[in-house]
């Protein structure tokens, strides 16, 4: 997948959790079934829990609650822009407003690097996994970059301070299935039309989302464990009290069967 | 505990190089400390202007059919010459293309190298370049080690660093992210890189986006490359821009919107600065090199 488009939103008003998380997977999703487009694969990540900020903080600094993010893949930046933006618009897109609180979403496009674990699981993916190698749970982890830290060295200091989480949280080693990089593309920057169109308000960037997979949910305090540590990085690179994460189900709208299969 | 010297002092935080940006877009005067640098002087030269007939020939665009794609980049490889060795034009897909071409009777691939590198430094390394439209320049502490670090060679000191450069191509003062990139991660075939065909290069991703943004500006990819060959004459220059396109995991991708091209005055601006940067280039570099060159600090 060349690139995708994450989109992290919380409920409209009215709406309890699993009337949102339903109408996104039984009304939404099909209709972007319906209307595909160039839409390579579509997975929505229902939030189960999740924490904002940090302990020590006294009061939220941030929005402080997501019912989903959605992930849509495309094969190139091209095929994502004729999705998003077709000649007339489509369906999914007016369809936002019936379930979302659009103004507070947090968009970002990334492309994914993927990053070696040590204890991947090649078949058994108990309850809810078909992928081999995922496992069930998925943890969302949007990372705000300190704002004195170039994005380089942002990003190189995060691959340390994974290393250092690892190395310091033995259950969280031992655990993790499968840990994918989304990086924000600067093409993002670009979304000026999108943001004006949601009313959204100098919405937070996020250069970074980490995707955790575990097993299942029994294994969650293992992400709490790595989390802990990854805080104790000497160097400062992040903003822990505008970050958070998310422990999702992943729901799978779109995802072709390999041809090769 | 021993002073900081100058190319460690002019290390920024992020926010602070960010914020910095716009009063480096005006180019005020130098700073006391940046007039006693050794070479301030470079700044108050006056600027050789280009050959009439090789700027002229960005007076118009070239014809697309004879330009090159970033996949087509190995061509450069070729002896010989391409069909289109100075211009510039729009390609079909909306993508804006430049080529330049100049020869450098005094300049050798060594002083390439370091240049590329020790300008990253300072400000005033990267103003005394082309005083008239650069206006500064700032890498991350962690690209500075690297600069700095004896054992980096000079021609690698670049490789996976980003200079945040302030310039002007003649659409307004810029914010302009170049991730120099090694020319295996460019995307060249290096095991045609051989002398005389190959002596230097230097180039890759680079975002740029006014000084002056807000949340409607465009932040535009480009892929710039400078590759280096023997000539009877001297060192050759050849340049190419790909403006439009962004590198996705190492392969070049289109990142224009559909029905959408790079701006003619984008295109042209910058292919004119090219020529008038690197006129200056030809005969500064060999007397700057003479005073600093071999060593990343003055």
């Amino acid at each position: 997948m060349a690139i995708k488009l994450m989109a992290a939103s919380r409920r409209r008003p009215g709406l309890t959790r699993a009337e949102y998380q339903r109408y996104i997977e039984f009304y939404h999703g099909t209709i972007a079934r319906q209307e595909r487009f160039k839409i390579n694969t579509y997975v929505q990540n229902h939030v189960i829990d999740g924490a904002f900020g940090v302990l020590a903080d006294a009061n939220h600094q941030q929005v402080a609650n997501r019912d989903a993010v959605v992930e849509l893949g495309f094969d190139n930046f091209r095929d994502m822009m004729e999705t998003l933006e077709p000649a007339v618009p489509s369906a999914a897109s007016q369809d936002g407003k019936f379930f979302a609180d659009e103004c507070t979403n947090i968009i970002v496009m990334a492309e994914e690097e993927e990053v070696a674990v040590p204890n991947p699981v090649p078949s058994f993916n108990p309850g809810l996994g078909i992928v081999k190698g995922v496992g069930g749970m998925k943890v969302l982890q949007y990372i705000m970059r300190d704002d004195s830290m170039f994005l380089e060295d942002y990003l190189m200091h995060w691959r340390k301070a994974h290393a250092f989480a690892m190395e310091n949280a033995p259950y969280a080693k031992e655990q993790l299935r499968r840990c994918v990089m989304n990086k924000r593309c600067r093409i993002n920057d670009n979304d000026g039309a999108a943001r004006a169109h949601f009313k959204m308000v100098d919405p937070p960037v996020y250069d970074l989302v980490v995707s955790h997979w575990f097993d299942t949910i029994e294994q969650v305090g293992a992400f709490r464990q790595y989390f802990e540590a990854m805080q104790a990085y000497p160097t400062t690179f992040a903003n822990w009290s505008k970050s958070f994460y998310l422990y999702t189900r992943q729901v799978v709208i779109i995802r072709d069967t390999p041809q090769d299969a | 505990m021993p002073t900081a010297t100058a190319e460690i002092r002019a290390q920024k935080n992020f926010a602070d190089w960010y914020a910095s940006t716009k009063a480096k877009s005006l180019r005020p005067p130098l700073t006391p400390e940046e007039e006693a640098r050794p070479f301030s002087k470079y700044y108050y030269e006056e600027i050789p202007e280009p050959d009439p007939v090789h700027l002229g020939k960005m007076d118009k665009p070239c014809d697309p059919a004879l330009a090159i794609e970033p996949h087509q980049m190995n061509d450069l490889l070729n002896p010989g010459d391409l069909d289109v060795e100075i211009g510039w034009c729009n390609l079909e897909n909306g993508a804006g293309f430049i080529a330049n071409r100049i020869i450098y009777p005094e300049i050798t691939a060594d002083m390439i190298d370091w240049w590329f590198a020790w300008h990253a430094l300072e400000d005033l390394r990267y103003r005394i370049w082309y005083p008239p439209q650069h206006g500064g320049i700032m890498v991350s502490p962690e690209a500075r080690k690297r600069l700095l670090d004896p054992a980096v060679p000079f021609a690698e000191k670049n490789w996976g660093q980003i200079h945040h450069v302030t310039e002007d191509c003649n659409c307004g003062m810029e914010n302009i992210d170049i991730n120099f990139l090694s020319p295996t991660s460019f995307g060249f075939d290096t095991s045609r890189f051989k002398e005389p065909f190959v002596s230097a290069f230097a180039g890759g991703q680079g975002w740029a986006v006014t000084v002056d943004k807000t949340d409607m500006s465009i932040t535009a990819p480009a892929m710039m490359c400078h590759i280096f060959r023997q000539h009877p004459d001297g060192l050759e220059h050849r340049t190419r821009f790909w403006m439009g396109y962004r590198l996705s995991n190492g392969t070049p991708e289109l990142s224009l919107p559909p029905g959408i091209s790079v701006p003619v005055e984008a295109i042209q601006g910058l292919a004119r600065h090219n020529v008038k940067e690197f006129t200056r280039f030809k005969y500064f570099l060999p007397r700057i090199y003479a005073e600093f060159g071999g060593r990343m600090e003055a």
